[in-house]
């Protein structure tokens, strides 16, 4: 396990005695195909490279990757606001501090989960870390749900974004507010329901604070290790999505929007696919004028619960037989209650 | 060895961060203006969390003798302090912010788009009498499209953004691309444009010209099109993705 290349630092040997008193008399054995891989490996490789090079400077490429990359760069800090959140919480807040706050019984407190979800000012990024802490610390995995899916679409900040999108037009944000709080409290209702734990991985239910240890350094390892394993799969969502940009143009999507069912699907999928930050995605609504108004309601209320980013941060958090499952359902719940809400509001 | 690779990946995404955000205007190629003071705090962040894991790397070999003794001490767990094997995704994108910045989306993208459905305005003020008038691709695409005065008609106008090429009749459009968050939400104004030659693909320009009669003036029916008078090469703006008037071109 001794790693150097590539990064260029100089990594201290420690360890393993055994195996470098294995490697020093085994080389000599196999010089010529040391000598012939140092003659042919750098040059094959160059060679790769300069046609890679060719391949991604192409403009789909380009496009590509500056699409991937903006997606990144966008989440990012948020992200690092949810894991610096998420290990604060961990290392902390007593866990007796949400037993007080939230009710004993589950079913009252998916609600009140889900109101308190006007707490959390980030865009969706930031919740998976924070709920998953919440669940470590004891809070009853319906709960947290609801204030995974309630939080980046209720808080203030994407609120105020929303009646600024929509100048003169309050019962967009009125919609926009009880759609996506009726889905997070029934998806929470519906895990009570029918939800099993051994969807979930296995939770490493860490008690806080354990006496004996730096409450700082151990804030500072959880937050680092929950950032970098986040980042990893906000990177694989960020492909994803990339890739679904670039590859199907818009022109063949707009095609869809002509009749009012076809809309809510289209701009639901659209969601779903463009992975827009909650806190912008009412701009993006707005832009979409050739929509119906329940449309445009499905399309932010199902972009902050679902998306293509977010179904990777989850799998990677909470395990893949968790995240299909729970999207799938979240997107059924989320269009019932915007054409419900929308239909009344709008 | 896997501190130092928990050190290395939060040094390069920091780093790949400041570079863009801090040092250059290069984040401008992918998310808004707004950004910039959330980007540098991430990155500083960053930057700082891989000091601290370097820091508390040599303090604990001075210690014992084992820089690794906290993976040993959590074999079992791999919670708290392992890397994650996901982590390692991260390389690509954070070399990527710092040596090899892919470049603003331009005519690829916005010849792939329909052209974005520009809202709706309720009432049109006189148009100033400056000539040639600036004005921005939506502004233009409203005054053909839905005012009703007309006051477009005849007058000599000065557009400005990017050329892609192509489409019927030799005629090229002038497109600027929008986003609300990043270049993932990115829509796209275009004005199609007449002119004797057409511009290389994703050359910024200014176009003065006249609007292209069609259809009838202030409908749905007009096309967004512009005769051109002249057709002048500028700098490519530094914040593209918006459709803002440019300062004027000096004469």
């Amino acid at each position: 396990m001794r790693v150097t290349g590539g990064t260029g630092t100089v990594v201290p040997v420690e360890g393993d005695p055994a195996a470098s008193e294995e490697d020093e008399p085994g080389w000599p054995r196999y010089w010529p195909l040391l000598l012939l891989g140092a003659a042919v490996v750098p040059g094959g490789l160059l060679w790769v490279l300069h046609l890679g090079n060719r391949w991604m400077e192409t403009p789909a490429m380009q496009a590509w990757r500056t699409v991937c990359l903006a997606v990144v760069v966008q989440a990012l800090p948020f992200l690092l606001l949810g894991t610096l959140l998420s290990g604060a919480i961990n290392a902390f807040v007593p866990a007796r501090v949400f037993q007080r706050v939230l009710p004993r019984r589950p079913v009252y407190a998916v609600p009140v989960a889900g109101v308190a979800g006007v707490i959390l000012p980030g865009c969706e990024c930031a919740s998976v870390p924070v709920a998953n802490s919440l669940i470590k610390r004891g809070v009853t995995p319906a709960a947290a749900f609801t204030f995974l899916l309630s939080a980046p679409a209720i808080n203030p900040v994407v609120l105020t974004a929303t009646a600024v999108a929509f100048p003169g037009d309050p019962a967009m944000v009125l919609a926009r507010l009880l759609a996506s709080l009726g889905t997070a409290s029934v998806m929470g209702w519906l895990w009570l329901w029918l939800g099993r734990p051994e969807w979930l991985r296995p939770v490493v239910r860490t008690s806080g604070h354990r006496t004996g240890r730096h409450r700082l350094r151990e804030f500072r390892v959880g937050f680092q290790h929950d950032f970098l394993q986040a980042g990893g799969f906000l990177v694989v969502g960020a492909v994803a999505a990339a890739t679904f940009n670039v590859t199907v143009p818009r022109s063949v999507l707009d095609t869809f929007s002509g009749t009012p069912w076809l809309s809510v699907g289209f701009l639901v999928v659209l969601a779903i696919v463009l992975a827009v930050c909650s806190e912008a995605d009412a701009f993006v609504a707005a832009s979409l004028s050739g929509f119906s108004p329940v449309a445009r309601l499905a399309f932010m209320v199902v972009g902050p619960m679902v998306d293509l980013k977010l179904i990777a941060l989850q799998a990677g958090t909470f395990g893949r037989a968790f995240a299909f499952r729970f999207s799938a359902a979240t997107v059924v719940v989320a269009v019932l209650s915007s054409v419900l809400i929308g239909g009344v509001l709008l | 060895m896997r501190r130092a690779l928990r050190m290395t990946l939060l040094l390069l995404v920091g780093a790949g961060l400041l570079r863009v955000a801090l040092f250059t205007d290069l984040y401008l190629r992918y998310v808004k203006q707004g950004m910039r003071p959330l980007l540098i705090a991430s990155g500083a962040l960053l930057v700082l969390l891989a000091a601290a894991e370097a820091v508390s790397g040599a303090r604990r070999r001075e210690d014992d003798g084992h820089g690794d003794d906290e993976e040993q001490e959590h074999g079992h767990g791999h919670h708290a302090s392992g890397t994650p094997r996901a982590a390692w995704l991260l390389l690509p994108p954070a070399l990527s912010l710092l040596l090899w910045a892919p470049p603003a989306l331009g005519a690829y993208t916005a010849a792939r788009q329909p052209a974005q459905p520009v809202t709706r305005a309720s009432d049109f003020d006189p148009l100033p009498a400056t000539s040639p008038l600036p004005l921005t691709l939506s502004d233009f695409t409203r005054r053909v499209r839905q005012d009703d005065t007309q006051a477009i008609k005849g007058r000599v106008v000065r557009l400005t953004g990017f050329v892609t090429p192509g489409g019927r009749d030799g005629d090229w459009s002038l497109n600027r691309i929008i986003i609300s968050c990043c270049a993932a939400d990115a829509r796209t104004v275009k004005v199609r444009v007449r002119s004797p030659h057409t511009p290389a693909a994703d050359t910024w320009v200014t176009v003065t010209g006249t609007w292209r009669p069609g259809g009838t003036l202030g409908t749905a029916s007009a096309p967004v099109a512009l005769e051109a008078r002249s057709v002048r090469k500028v700098a490519k703006p530094v914040n593209a993705y918006t459709d803002a008037l440019l300062p004027a071109p000096s004469e």
